[in-house]
């Protein structure tokens, strides 16, 4: 009985030590795992592709860049422009700098800073989840893509999340790009 | 019966080489977004007119205008087919593999860059930008990636120095009279 009480306490432990987002994982929702996943994907997939690559995420088809309730898009800072954004087509080819949340935030600046990082960086901003009009708090992981040609191409792709603080999330960004050792 | 008088295919290569160069440069700089005017120039004007033009040049018993005009000729046919294939999915080019194949031409030009110092200064001024340029652009492969924006304006330089050898040739023809200089070899 004592053994029995001991084993529920100690299961109590560990499910409460285990970060928010796997105890409440809710199926249609991205991960951190997979947004960070899916944007080191993006950036070798353009790497690969080059300046061709571009028009890939904006064909929503196939769906490789799309996925749950999150997607992947393409922008540049520098020339200040939204490259691809399979779900948003009228906001291709259109200017972000200059583009406010609902909080009047300027979102793309704090990526554009993010993304400028070694290891890319996670934002902070309100955007409504996909088929919603109302926004939510969103966190994206943003990474820069080395592309011929085309210098400062920025990739990105996010969660909805209430919890989750950006620092947390870079840690898990900074651990993804450690290559994978093995055990000595 | 009198001999007729050639022209000189020097300033068809010249001008394709000029202006398709120009044209990738407002694409690196971020004044044109899309890549299309240069493929489609990279094909027909740097492309195919400028290798005609070289092939012209054999002719005229010129082997370096032989050689540059044909090859680089050749090099933007190779470079818009190259763009041209990413986009569906032939041969596919990363990043790393056009790196790796502006090293090569870099490699072709400095026999080049050699040779235009001793030929006049315009030259030699066009070949130094170009071999500084296409460095840049190899850098901008190999982890700089900003460097492409200076490699572009770089660049603009070398191919407003083509159009000047161009307009002296034409020019100075026209006019009869020596109005644009060559300037003096760098190497003599």
């Amino acid at each position: 009985m004592r053994k029995t009480t001991l084993g529920f306490a100690s299961l109590a432990l560990v499910l409460g030590a285990a970060p928010a987002w796997v105890g409440a994982a809710d199926p249609n929702a991205a991960t951190p795992d997979e947004v960070v996943t899916k944007v080191h994907e993006a950036v070798q997939y353009l790497n690969d592709k080059g300046l061709a690559g571009f028009s890939d995420f904006n064909n929503n088809k196939d769906a490789r860049w799309v996925w749950k309730d999150s997607y992947v898009f393409v922008y540049s800072c520098r020339d200040n422009v939204m490259i691809a954004h399979p779900l948003r087509p009228d906001m291709v080819g259109k200017p972000i700098l200059q583009m406010k949340d609902d909080k009047d935030h300027l979102l793309f600046q704090d990526m554009c800073k993010a993304g400028a990082n070694k290891d890319g960086g996670w934002v902070e901003y309100w955007w409504p989840k996909p088929g919603e009009a109302k926004a939510s708090r969103k966190i994206s992981y943003v990474h820069s893509a080395e592309v011929s040609f085309k210098p400062d191409i920025q990739v990105g792709a996010g969660i909805y999340d209430d919890k989750l603080s950006v620092e947390e999330l870079n840690k898990l960004a900074t651990q993804a790009k450690q290559p994978k050792k093995d055990a000595p | 019966m009198a001999e007729q008088k050639l022209g000189n295919p020097a300033v068809v290569g010249l001008a394709g080489f000029g202006l398709t160069t120009l044209i990738l440069q407002f694409h690196n700089v971020g004044w044109m977004p899309s890549i299309g005017p240069v493929v489609w120039l990279g094909l027909i004007f740097g492309g195919t007119a400028q290798l005609i033009a070289g092939l012209q040049e054999m002719k005229t018993g010129n082997n370096f205008g032989y050689c540059a005009f044909t090859s680089y000729g050749a090099f933007w046919i190779a470079l818009a087919l190259m763009l041209l294939g990413n986009k569906y999915d032939l041969f596919k080019a990363g990043t790393e593999d056009v790196g790796l194949f502006l090293v090569a031409w870099t490699l072709f030009t400095v026999i080049l860059w050699i040779g235009s110092l001793r030929i006049h200064g315009a030259m030699a001024f066009t070949f130094t930008t170009l071999l500084i340029g296409f460095i840049l652009l190899d850098l901008a492969h190999f982890g700089y990636p900003g460097l492409t924006v200076v490699a572009g304006y770089e660049l603009m330089v070398c191919a407003l120095a083509a159009w000047y050898m161009m307009a002296r040739v034409i020019l100075n023809e026209i006019y009869g009279r020596e109005i644009l200089p060559a300037g003096k070899p760098w190497v003599s």
